[in-house]
């Protein structure tokens, strides 16, 4: 006799995994993609892998008050294709993508059609494998293409915000909104850096998740330039076309770039400073976009893109070879949805 | 040795399993329609936009059709600010102590 709490979902019987598969086409479970039979099995493994109740709550959605429950939540972890030790993972992520100040509703049913970036940091991203280095935002690793998955399928499925028949309006949507999950190439950092979760104010053996509600990117090459100065400006032109109001953007930065940032001792801080004071033009030549930049009328002063230092988000992330980095700006362009770092509780 | 392949097992083996339903029920607002005036002769006619760049223009055109079929007394304009985030409770109680009927828009 065990006093553990149990499942209650609903479940329904089939007599084979390609039945499963079909009927959750059927029943607009999937996103499009067949998914994992979530036997009671492997939904209370991948629970226990987290120390998770069932029933424990890891997260609300603030505005319509939707409850996301441990179980719920490792049941679409099994459909996306999680081993139950990324449990922990989706976990933290489902905290800090609940988080008011991330604002999950307003992203994900918006015409702009942000994905979710989740960036994970410390020592849990070489025990999962998740890859940071060579194609980091590419397909062929289970853990950044399963985690990501399965957040995407807990905004579907459990908060019910589906394109199809959903709470989704967005105009073009994003290849992101599949999946979106890396971690920082820690390895890869310049010498004087520490990882973003430490920036972000957790400690360096300490394991997490930063979400961001990522737009697509803007990927660039400059094999040109070995100064900070030199790269800055390429990424200062990809900022440019975001306008006014940038409160946070991802500056991906690829190995070969943070190396002349290593080489010439410059800080985050710097860079930022760089940033802050380069993307700025008089106010009048500033293209009105539509965006809530806060400006409606052109003026003479001559102003950033950037509403401080502090709006560039620099990481590093890729592989060694290519000196290609991107900007990856955020929805609203951070002005309503901020990045959210929660620590990943650790199972051990 | 070389791992075999073996055929593909059939598609029903005799034996079944469960699977789990991965959505939730999520609570939805039982809060009927407002009752409805059976005139606007005299309302205040509250506008409410959510600060998106056309909901002022559209909420004004569809204000200047009532004004000139009905004899409606006088436009209250307010914006919530924020297009991606529910109206607080404060603001809609005091917009609501302005008007008698209100119109919304999203006019992205």
């Amino acid at each position: 006799m065990t006093n553990e709490p149990r499942l209650t979902s609903n479940s329904i019987e089939v007599v084979s995994a390609l039945e499963a598969i079909e009927t959750y086409f059927e029943k607009g479970w999937s996103d499009g993609l067949p998914v994992v039979p979530p036997t009671p099995e492997a939904v209370s493994a991948t629970l226990e892998a987290a120390n998770l109740s069932p029933d424990a709550i890891l997260g609300i959605e603030p505005v319509k008050g939707a409850v996301i429950t441990a179980e719920k939540a490792a049941i679409n972890a099994v459909m996306a294709g999680c081993k139950p030790e990324y449990m922990p993972v989706v976990a933290a992520a489902v905290d800090a993508i609940t988080a008011p100040e991330f604002n999950l509703h307003g992203i994900t049913v918006s015409t702009m059609g942000a994905a979710i970036l989740l960036v994970i940091n410390g020592p849990i991203a070489k025990e999962l494998e998740i890859n940071s280095g060579v194609s980091a935002f590419g397909p062929g690793h289970r853990a950044n293409a399963t985690i990501g998955r399965a957040i995407r399928l807990i905004v579907m499925n459990v908060l019910g915000t589906r394109s199809d028949d959903g709470l989704d309006k967005a105009t073009l949507g994003h290849p992101g909104k599949y999946t979106w999950c890396i971690a920082e190439n820690e390895r890869a950092l310049p010498d004087n850096w520490e990882p973003m979760h430490v920036t972000r104010g957790l400690g360096e053996s300490e394991s997490s998740v930063t979400v961001f509600s990522g737009l697509s990117g803007a990927q660039f090459g400059d094999h040109a330039s070995n100064t900070p100065e030199g790269i800055l400006d390429s990424f200062a032109e990809r900022i440019y076309p975001l306008g006014l109001g940038v409160h946070e953007v991802i500056l991906a930065i690829c190995p070969e770039h943070a190396a002349h940032f290593d080489e010439a001792g410059w800080t985050k801080q710097q860079i930022g400073q760089y940033l802050f004071d380069t993307v700025r033009k008089p106010e009048s030549e500033w293209v009105p976009n539509g965006l809530p930049s806060g400006i409606k009328n052109g003026g003479e002063g001559v102003i950033s893109s950037l509403q401080s230092p502090e709006s560039v988000i620099p990481i590093v992330v890729g592989g060694d070879g290519g000196a290609w980095s991107a900007v990856i700006p955020t929805w609203s362009l951070g002005s309503r949805s901020k990045a959210v770092t929660r620590k990943i509780q650790s199972n051990g | 040795m070389a791992s075999q392949e073996t055929p593909m097992a059939p598609e029903n083996n005799g034996t079944s399993f469960r699977v789990l339903d991965p959505t939730a029920t999520q609570s939805i607002a039982t809060d009927g329609m407002a009752e409805r005036p059976e005139s606007l002769a005299g309302m205040r006619v509250g506008l409410l936009r959510n600060d998106k760049l056309n909901s002022e223009p559209l909420l004004d055109a569809i204000y200047d059709v009532l004004a000139e079929r009905f004899d409606v007394s006088s436009a209250y304009r307010v914006n919530k600010g924020d297009a991606s985030r529910p109206a607080e409770p404060e603001f809609l109680s005091d917009f609501s102590n302005e008007v008698d009927v209100a119109l919304l828009a999203n006019g992205d």
